[in-house]
């Protein structure tokens, strides 16, 4: 489970996440839509502990990630766009690195990375040392070393960036699959496809504020628009014009009053 | 968990550091091979040199020499000489030979000094060698002709020689070895081990970030200063076993080398193991030291390469104290002990030459312990910070970038953020450096003035303008209350007994240039009306105004918007006791730095850089009114007198009282960074 409640995160006069509140539930995956600096990598950032909310809390599996911070990590996968491994470490000695400092039992650990490296095919390039390995091999030591201590949350920030068509395939069967193990994911992505294969719900961040939330169908329904992608950019659009999208998507112009602070009408339809 | 979490940490960077070529040739290939190779080199080309010289016969020509060369040995095959009517001098420029003798004209005297000149070129080496040769064989033979002399006489040939001088150094061959390496050998070490820490700490600190690994990092369940520790521990690691390295390879090499140069070299290099084992504990504190100053640095840059940027200045400048110890004449004192980097330099020099004084030993390793200590609080607080990890600041050039090469945008910053304002700081300091001096040997007490004005207060002036800064917030021109100015002079006054004190005491430690004191005491005494006005505009009037513009305007409003009031009052007052530093006068850091905390503090509480200018003005305004009261000279005049107790017990008293005047709560706010 994860939890986001009033969260905001400011520096200074700029509010890059602004009372942020949503849940993800157990075996549930969670889109999050934005343009860039709409805020996105912030929130994920305050989830995993790497960055201090102002205000508000964050929970993940019930544990809050300012009073209790490595409760709340161990109990969080987080994996990032840019997929960073250490260069002249193999794969193997990168996992078991990773599972020592999660406090994982030698045996335990040792099980454990055996299972993934077969899982994840890593088996074949496992005595190279991540330096030399390609942009798929990579992804896959990476969402391993995600999943090593089997966190019941995954938060991705923009996983498949930069990644073709076949790694990015990669990604959509581990999420699909930590679906399935009842995992709560919570996901960051630019890419529409990707949601619309995906999520079971979406959220669209704008300024730091989200702005619209509620299943891919609501979402697309209430702005009136054919599709998602359509839908996202009358959203934005909308937001920058100052104007609501439920006015909007059925016609309304100019003149019609401003969102109501603390939430767009949008958000409320997926509630 | 913990302890096994930091060992997770240090075993995976030993490993990763190991398998770093540019880092094994550093700490491994370069000691176990460079000084062997070095002294096979250097003995095989003097040795080679040496054989080139001396394979060949020198061609000397000679001038109306006696007949026979007599003055060379029988079966002398160093020389082949040639007969010459005039000196060939053109034939020993054009390397035909190698000198020429001219004996003198006409008769030989037999009963006088005759004169003897040999021509060479200094500019050859072959003829430099022959120069020697010659004037041996000549000195040989001239003792001989006079040996004959006395014995025709019938006198004891010994009476051509009244005085043989023999010199015998009571150092052993040992001593001396250790006394002449241990000149170089310091910086030697001191420098491997800071180069051993180098590489790793920036992989460790910056690689994170550019390798993007930083983020997995920071979400594992282990706090981070666990984190930091492992790390710690192996770029320390890596520091000291590329020091132990360094000094098993020269200690080696050097015995080695003595043993290959045999009779040639009449020293030799050892250590005993006691000596070495100290020599290697205080190398780990060094390696702590600069490892943990390292990994705060490189933390805060964001790439390998703004890491080396960001370090290579701390490396170069952390050289210049450790070739304190390879001056002549400076001699291990508590002083310099203290200082860091040469304490420890002075201490290895003195354990290879096997004397050490124990009490600055004591107090350099102290020292060390201490500086590697706060390195390490250091480097600890910014692996916990969100906007070092994770900041959009861009680096630790990036504020300089932006305020000077980057577009201003509307919400332009009003103060100048820490780093911009340290830059002011040193780039006075250079300027004062190299310029105060020459000013003041040309135009004397003018050139003191013309530089407080053109080194300091136009720089500041210059800064606020061209960078489009508020010149109300940056120099704090606010005006003060009457209280606050009430406050401000109590304050003053309630400083400088003690500020006379910490420089009394500093005397116990600190060799005090008494020559300086005085020479400074005369110049600021004053004997006349008109000298007393013009002194007091020299040193007292101009100061407070263009040192408070730079000290606690530019650089305390600018440290405020990075550090607590605290510490930017205690950074400001360190920096201010530093730019008072010369050769001549290392004893007035604290005391300045003492009147530096007093100064920023009450231009902190009241807002009002006028607040400073005035305590500052009182201050060195007092010096100069006490040297010129009549009476007070003689007392001030005693060399180390303490300062008079009833004004160190009045000073309390003093200070409780202007700071009950001051305003009770800091008349503004941090200063922002933005209009």
């Amino acid at each position: 489970m994860i939890e986001f409640d009033a969260l905001t995160k400011a520096y200074g006069e700029l509010r890059a996440v602004d009372g942020l509140t949503l849940t993800v539930r157990p075996g549930e995956v969670y889109a999050l839509l934005g343009a860039n600096g709409a805020g996105k990598t912030t929130a994920l950032r305050c989830l995993a502990t790497l960055l201090k909310p102002t205000s508000g809390t964050a929970r993940v599996a019930g544990h809050d990630v300012q009073a209790a911070p490595l409760q709340a990590r161990a109990a969080l996968g987080f994996l990032s766009a840019s997929m960073g491994l250490y260069q002249r470490l193999t794969p193997r000695e990168l996992l078991e690195y990773f599972g020592r400092l999660h406090g994982m039992a030698e045996d335990t650990l040792r099980a454990r990375v055996e299972e993934l490296i077969e899982l994840f095919e890593i088996d074949r390039f496992d005595g190279r040392l991540c330096g030399t390995l390609s942009t798929g091999q990579r992804q896959r030591v990476s969402i391993a070393r995600t999943v090593l201590h089997d966190p019941p949350a995954l938060i991705l920030d923009e996983p498949t960036l930069g990644l073709d068509i076949l790694s990015g395939r990669a990604i959509f069967t581990f999420i699909d699959g930590a679906r399935k193990r009842q995992r709560a994911v919570l996901f960051s992505t630019h890419q529409m496809d990707e949601v619309e294969l995906l999520a079971d719900r979406v959220g669209v961040l704008a300024g730091g504020r989200l702005v619209a939330e509620g299943t891919i169908e609501e979402v697309v329904r209430g702005t009136g628009q054919k599709n998602l992608a359509r839908a996202f950019l009358h959203i934005l659009e909308s937001g920058r014009a100052g104007r609501p999208m439920t006015e909007a998507g059925r016609g309304g112009g100019a003149g019609s009053p401003g969102p109501e602070p603390g939430g767009h009408p949008m958000r409320e339809a997926g509630r | 968990m913990r302890g096994r979490a930091v060992w997770a940490v240090l075993r995976k960077e030993l490993r990763e550091t190991l398998r770093d070529r540019r880092t094994l040739l550093v700490m491994i290939v370069v000691p176990v091979l460079l000084y062997p190779a070095m002294m096979v080199m250097m003995e095989q080309m003097a040795v080679f040199g040496q054989r080139s010289l001396e394979a060949a016969a020198v061609r000397v020509a000679v001038v109306n020499g006696p007949p026979g060369d007599e003055w060379l040995a029988a079966d002398d095959v160093a020389i082949r000489t040639s007969r010459a009517e005039t000196p060939p001098l053109g034939a020993l420029r054009a390397a035909e030979v190698d000198a020429v003798v001219v004996f003198p004209e006409g008769a030989w005297r037999e009963d006088d000094t005759n004169v003897v000149r040999i021509h060479y070129d200094g500019t050859r080496e072959r003829s430099s060698y022959a120069h020697g040769l010659v004037q041996r064989r000549l000195a040989e033979w001239g003792d001989t002709v006079a040996a004959q002399r006395f014995r025709a006489r019938g006198l004891p040939p010994a009476l051509a020689r009244p005085v043989r001088v023999e010199a015998e150094s009571v150092a052993s061959a040992e001593e001396v070895g250790g006394y002449m390496l241990g000149r170089f050998l310091p910086l030697l070490l001191i420098l491997m081990t800071v180069l051993g820490a180098f590489y790793p700490s920036i992989d460790l600190a910056a690689g994170e970030k550019e390798r993007g690994t930083l983020e997995a990092l920071l979400t594992v369940p282990v706090p981070a200063d666990h984190l930091v520790a492992g790390k710690f521990i192996a770029a320390a690691l890596m520091g000291l076993t590329a020091a132990a390295l360094n000094l098993g390879s020269m200690l080696l090499t050097f015995q080695a080398g003595v043993i290959q140069f045999g009779d040639a070299v009449d020293i030799q290099f050892q250590v005993p193991l006691r000596s070495v084992l100290v020599i290697l504990a205080v190398l780990a504190l060094l390696a702590v030291l600069f490892s943990s100053l390292f990994l705060g640095i490189a933390v805060r840059s964001h790439s390998f390469k703004e890491a080396q940027n960001a370090l290579t200045p701390v490396y170069i400048l952390s050289l210049v104290p450790a070739m304190l110890p390879m001056m002549p004449g400076l001699e291990f004192s508590t002083g310099f002990a203290l200082v860091p980097v040469a304490g420890v330099g002075f201490l290895f020099r003195d354990l290879m030459s096997g004397s050490v004084a124990m009490g600055p030993a004591v107090v350099a390793v102290a020292a060390t312990a201490g500086y590697a200590g706060l390195a390490l609080v250091y480097a600890a607080r910014a692996f916990g910070r969100e906007d070092v990890l994770f900041g959009t600041g861009g680096g630790a050039a990036a504020p300089v970038r932006r305020r000077w090469f980057g577009p201003r945008a509307d919400g332009a910053p009003a103060v100048p953020s820490a780093t911009v304002a340290l830059g002011l700081a040193g780039v006075c300091a250079l300027l004062f450096f190299y310029g105060a001096r020459p000013l003041g040997m040309r135009f004397g007490e003018a050139g003191i003035l013309i530089s407080q004005w053109a080194f300091l207060a136009l720089p500041a002036l210059l800064l606020v303008g061209a960078g489009r800064y508020s010149a109300r917030q940056t120099l704090a021109l606010r005006a003060p209350g009457g209280r606050a100015l009430a406050g401000a002079v109590l304050v003053a006054a309630g400083g400088m007994p003690i500020g006379w004190l910490i420089a009394w005491l500093q005397g116990f430690v600190l060799e005090i240039p008494w020559e300086f004191l005085e020479a400074m005491q005369r110049m600021l005494a004053a004997d006349s009306a008109g000298r007393l006005f013009w002194l007091l505009l020299v040193v007292a009037v101009t100061p407070a105004i263009c040192e408070e513009l730079v000290f606690r305007g530019v650089l305390l409003q600018g440290l405020r918007t990075r550090l607590s009031p605290w510490g930017a009052i205690a950074a400001s007052a360190l920096v201010f006791g530093a730019f008072h530093l010369s050769f001549e006068t290392a004893i007035r850091l604290l005391p300045t730095a003492w009147l530096g905390l007093l100064l920023a503090y009450v231009v902190w509480r009241t807002g009002s850089i006028f607040t400073g200018m005035l305590m500052h003005l009182v201050n060195n305004g007092t010096i100069v009114l006490l040297l010129f009261a009549p009476g007070l000279m003689a007392r001030l005049g005693e060399p180390g007198a303490p300062p008079p107790w009833l004004a160190v017990l009045l000073a309390p008293v003093l200070l409780w009282a202007g700071l009950r005047l001051l305003p009770s709560t800091p008349a503004s706010e941090p200063p922002s960074t933005q209009m």
